[in-house]
């Protein structure tokens, strides 16, 4: 079968050998980082995610209506939209990425808006699944009982299974289109998504995991983090770049850095976990495996391309790039607290 | 369930279906204390009906069997091409493929080639959603077998794919062939090269929107989600609901299927709509028959348990309307799905009456 373009990218981010770094100066610097204000003056990332959080959110409630069967409508919207409160509050990486590289290409936000809110929903039906007992068997998710815990096994699974086409559904009807986004881009948007979710992509990295090889070598535990986070990243930001109009250098670029963005956020998760100065994760055997040493070796060179990738756009889009660059800042610096800001727009 | 609207009241009522009284005063438990004599008798009268329908058969010159032989090979070629097959991860691979070409008879891509091709395009146009539909269906019975849903161990003769692989690995190889169902219908090289380029693209959009919209949680998952909701309920469940969850969990599946073939054949709204209720017609009809064959014929005839659905207590029409009734409802919804097709060509849409009288005379 013939692969798609991009999977000449898969599997394999170039780690180029970095001089090594004594273990200790180099895990502080991230975590004496962590409480510095985001690296560009000019722009606010923070206010700039608070405020989609919000946009993503009201156009997922208005997606996901109660109608009968009740039962399922219910759990779908449990599993996706936040509890009261601070519970449930999710971060929502994936749409900030697809909006700001299409606001990146000076193409309106509402152009995007509606695969952001699918990418959420692919999201979180590949977490209802993930969290079943059969899997990871987790009781809670974003601090509450997870779907399956709360609405029971069965409904789980439907609940996954019916978030999935929801989420192209949405894309098809909310996207503006065949003006500005011609049919023909829309379908590649769909095609982008189902892919990013399927065997090659997610849902390999969620066999992977389960096969044990987050437990093994540097490269199977870089395929993991590569499939499971790296894909679906790839796919926000190549989804942003084909609803701006990207060309196809630009596309290719922005995927590139959407990749590297995403195992580089899933790394420092880690990093931190393991040091104790974030959430728990189940898979800090990630860190077990790389070492201390190379991991943050591997943050620094993931940091270093995904950088290089947004320099790419600079010239041509001055200060429209600056959203890029703090990303990259905020993944590894964690300078605010998202989770706060929700609460508090 | 609070407020429960039975779907009748959202989607297009498939005509009258049964007259109310009928309803009303229907043997609830009648075939549970039929006795053998009658099931012979019922028995007899489905074989007829076969009968019948292989002499209308050959009176068109039309070769059913061959048809649907030359369809399913097709449809499996296709299908096998579909999954990667030399990237990683292998197992996962070699799990949707164990699950995707088990066998089976592939209705639902012949109806969506058979669609296509009554409106006038090629059949080659809609190979790729055919493809789709068959590996939606395969992704619903893969989650429906699982120990949490149905529990199955056995399918098409051939233990089930949590029972060879494990539980994990069946729900992601479900997942996977949703979203490669999905990924193969948008995929531009899934198409041959003599598709209209200025409108195919909006075409497959609208394609992609049909089949979502009827598996989800207004379409098929609402059928499962039904019916599971109904399992283990000691009281008898009414027939709105009963038609509720088959509408839903078989001919939404079936509508999809027919209604897709026909928008990539580039047929107009008028004949979309009409295939539409044909295909509602043939859904409901396809688990009438279900239902009468299970408490009509043997297990050895079947090719399954029979009368799985009396041991269970499961709802079925027989046990609500009693059998003849039933038998008269199946041979209405059959005439209302012929009737749909009497405006298109008779040669081109030879296909899709034989499906109908397929669905509703077969023995197993």
């Amino acid at each position: 079968m013939a692969l798609s373009s991009l999977s000449s990218l898969s599997m394999s981010l170039p780690l180029q050998k970095l001089p090594s770094v004594s273990k200790s100066s180099r895990f502080m610097s991230i975590r004496a980082h962590s409480a510095a204000p985001a690296a560009s003056p000019s722009f606010d990332l923070r206010r700039y995610w608070t405020s989609l959080i919000a946009e993503v959110e009201s156009e997922l409630d208005a997606a996901m209506p109660i109608r009968p069967p009740e039962s399922i409508h219910s759990a779908m919207r449990y599993a996706v939209l936040p509890g009261a409160g601070n519970e449930g509050t999710a971060k929502r990486a994936p749409p900030v990425l697809c909006v700001a590289a299409c606001e990146l290409l000076g193409a309106p936000r509402a152009a995007a808006l509606p695969a952001a809110v699918a990418l959420e929903m692919l999201h979180a039906a590949s977490l209802v699944h993930d969290d079943l007992p059969c899997f990871d068997a987790a009781p809670t998710r974003r601090g509450r009982p997870s779907t399956h815990a709360a609405y029971g096994t069965d409904m789980a699974v439907l609940a996954g299974d019916a978030l999935f086409p929801l989420a192209y559904t949405h894309v098809i009807s909310h996207t503006p289109s065949p003006d500005p986004v011609p049919h023909a881009i829309l379908v590649r948007v769909l095609g982008e998504l189902a892919r990013a979710v399927g065997s090659t992509g997610m849902a390999a990295g969620q066999f992977l995991d389960l096969a044990g090889a987050s437990a093994l070598g540097e490269a199977e535990v870089m395929q993991v983090l590569t499939k499971k986070f790296g894909e679906m990243a790839e796919c926000s930001a190549a989804c942003g770049a084909m609803l701006g109009g990207a060309d196809p250098d630009e596309e290719a670029a922005l995927r590139r850095y959407g990749r590297t963005i995403g195992v580089l956020y899933e790394l420092v998760d880690d990093l931190r976990s393991a040091s104790g100065n974030g959430k728990m994760r189940s898979n800090a055997s990630v860190l077990r495996a790389l070492g201390m040493d190379r991991a943050l070796g591997i943050v620094e060179e993931l940091k270093a391309q995904a950088k290089t990738e947004a320099d790419r756009f600079a010239d041509k889009y001055g200060d429209r790039v600056r959203p890029l660059y703090s990303f990259v800042d905020y993944a590894v610096e964690r300078g605010f607290e998202l989770r706060d800001a929700a609460a508090t727009p | 369930m609070a407020a429960f609207h039975p779907l009748v009241a959202s989607r297009v009522r498939i005509s009258p279906l049964l007259p109310a009284a009928a309803a009303a005063t229907a043997p609830v438990y009648a075939c549970a204390a039929m006795p053998y004599a009658r099931r012979r008798r019922f028995s007899a009268i489905v074989a007829t009906a076969a009968a019948a329908a292989a002499a209308a058969s050959s009176a068109t010159e039309f070769d059913f069997n061959t048809y649907m032989g030359e369809k399913a090979a097709a449809v499996n070629r296709a299908l096998d091409a579909s999954i990667p097959a030399d990237e990683p991860p292998a197992a996962l691979h070699e799990a949707m493929r164990y699950s995707l070409l088990a066998g089976g008879k592939r209705v639902r891509p012949a109806l969506c080639l058979a669609a296509c091709a009554v409106v006038g395009g090629r059949e080659a146009w809609a190979m790729p959603a055919a493809a789709a539909v068959e590996m939606v269906h395969t992704m619903s019975l893969v989650h429906d077998d699982l120990p949490c849903m149905d529990d199955d161990d056995l399918r098409r003769g051939k233990p089930t794919c949590h029972v060879v692989y494990g539980e994990p690995i069946a729900v992601l190889t479900g997942d996977a062939l949703l979203s490669l169902s999905f990924h193969h219908m948008a995929r531009t090289d899934s198409y041959p090269p003599d598709v209209d380029a200025d409108k195919h693209p909006a075409r497959v959009v609208r394609s992609i929107g049909e089949l979502a919209r009827c598996i989800g949680s207004e379409g098929l998952v609402a059928g499962q989600v039904v019916d599971l909701e109904m399992t283990g309920s000691a009281e008898p469940v009414p027939i709105d609901r009963l038609e509720y969850i088959h509408l839903h969990k078989t001919a939404a599946l079936l509508e999809a299927s027919v209604v897709i073939g026909a928008i990539l054949g580039g047929g107009s709204n008028e004949q979309i709509e009409r295939l539409r209720m044909y295909a509602r017609s043939i859904g409901l009809l396809f688990q009438v028959v279900d239902d009468i064959l299970d408490v009509t014929k043997s297990s050895e005839e079947l090719g399954k348990t029979a009368g799985k659905d009396l041991a269970s207590d499961k709802t079925t029409y027989p046990k609500l309307l009693g059998l003849e009734k039933s038998r008269e409802f199946a041979e209405r919804l059959l005439s209302d799905a012929r009737e749909q097709l009497s405006g298109f060509d008779k040669e081109k849409a030879a296909p899709l009456l034989h499906l109908a009288n397929y669905i509703a005379y077969r023995q197993n």
